[in-house]
C-alpha cells in the first residue's frame, strides 16, 4: 500500500474517532449504550452488544472492518480503570 | 520532535489518546488503532476491539510467539502473544518498530481498550506531557541532531 493511501486510512479513522468522542452523549440518547458501534464517515453504520456481529455487519456494508472505527458506548458515569 | 495526541472524555474521565497504524508483515496486518496512553502499563497491548478487527485465522494466530507469563489486565489474568517487529506509524513524521502484545482471550467480557504503554516511551526516548485542563497531550524528545 502506498504511503498516501495509508495516511488517508489513518486520517479517516481519526476523524471518525473524533466524531465518536464528541457525539457519545447523542449516541447514548439514540439507544447505543452498552453496544459496540461502528462509525464510518461520521455516521454509525452498525451496532450490537456482540462485537462479532458488528464486524460481520461492517463486512456486509462492503467495508474492511480493520479500517473502521469501532468503540463501545459505556453508560453515562461508568468509570473505566485500566 | 513532538507528536500531538488527542484528549477526549472517555468512560468518565479525560484520557490522552494516540491514533496510529499497526503494520506487520508476518502475520500480515494493517490496522489503524486508537490507544489510551497509560503510564501505569509497562507494555503496549491491543484491546478486544482491535483483536477482533484483525480477523487473524487460528492457524496464523498459532504462529505468533506466545508470552511466557500472563498479564494482569482489567482485574483478570490474560495470556498474550507477542507481535514482534510491529511497525507503529504516527502520521507522516514518525514510526517505530517494537513488540506489541495481543491478548489470547477476551478479558472478563469487557471491551478492554488498546494501551500504549511505557515501553513505547522508553524505546523511543519520549517524554509524555499531559495537561488535562488544557486538553493538551503530546510525546516529545530532543532532536537527535541538536
Amino acid at each position: 500500500m502506498e504511503q498516501k493511501q495509508e495516511l488517508q486510512i489513518l486520517k479517516g479513522f481519526e476523524r471518525d474517532s473524533e466524531w465518536f468522542h464528541k457525539n457519545v452523549n447523542k449516541l447514548r440518547e439514540q439507544n447505543f449504550t452498552n453496544k459496540f458501534v461502528a462509525i464510518s464517515n461520521e455516521k454509525p453504520i452498525a451496532s450490537d452488544k456482540n462485537i462479532d456481529i458488528v464486524i460481520k455487519a461492517v463486512e456486509k456494508e462492503g467495508k474492511n472492518p480493520a479500517y473502521i472505527f469501532i468503540e463501545f458506548v459505556y453508560p453515562e458515569g461508568f468509570t473505566l480503570l485500566l | 520532535m513532538r507528536i500531538h495526541l488527542q484528549v477526549y472524555d472517555f468512560a468518565n474521565g479525560l484520557r490522552a489518546m494516540a491514533h496510529f497504524l499497526v503494520i506487520s508483515e508476518k502475520p500480515e496486518l494493517f490496522l489503524p488503532v486508537k490507544a489510551i496512553v497509560d503510564t501505569g502499563s509497562p507494555e503496549t497491548i491491543l484491546g478486544l476491539i482491535d483483536l477482533k478487527k484483525m480477523r487473524i485465522s487460528s492457524i496464523r494466530f498459532k504462529e505468533i510467539e506466545s508470552r511466557k507469563y500472563p498479564i494482569c489486565m482489567g482485574g483478570g489474568e490474560v495470556k498474550t502473544k507477542i507481535l514482534q517487529g510491529a511497525k507503529l506509524k504516527f502520521g507522516e513524521d514518525f514510526e517505530c518498530v517494537m513488540p506489541v502484545h495481543i491478548p489470547v482471550d477476551e478479558i472478563g467480557g469487557t471491551a478492554q481498550s488498546t494501551i500504549l504503554g511505557v515501553d513505547f516511551l522508553t524505546k523511543n526516548n519520549f517524554k509524555f506531557v499531559f495537561e488535562p485542563n488544557k486538553r493538551e497531550a503530546y510525546f516529545e524528545r530532543e532532536d537527535e541532531t541538536s
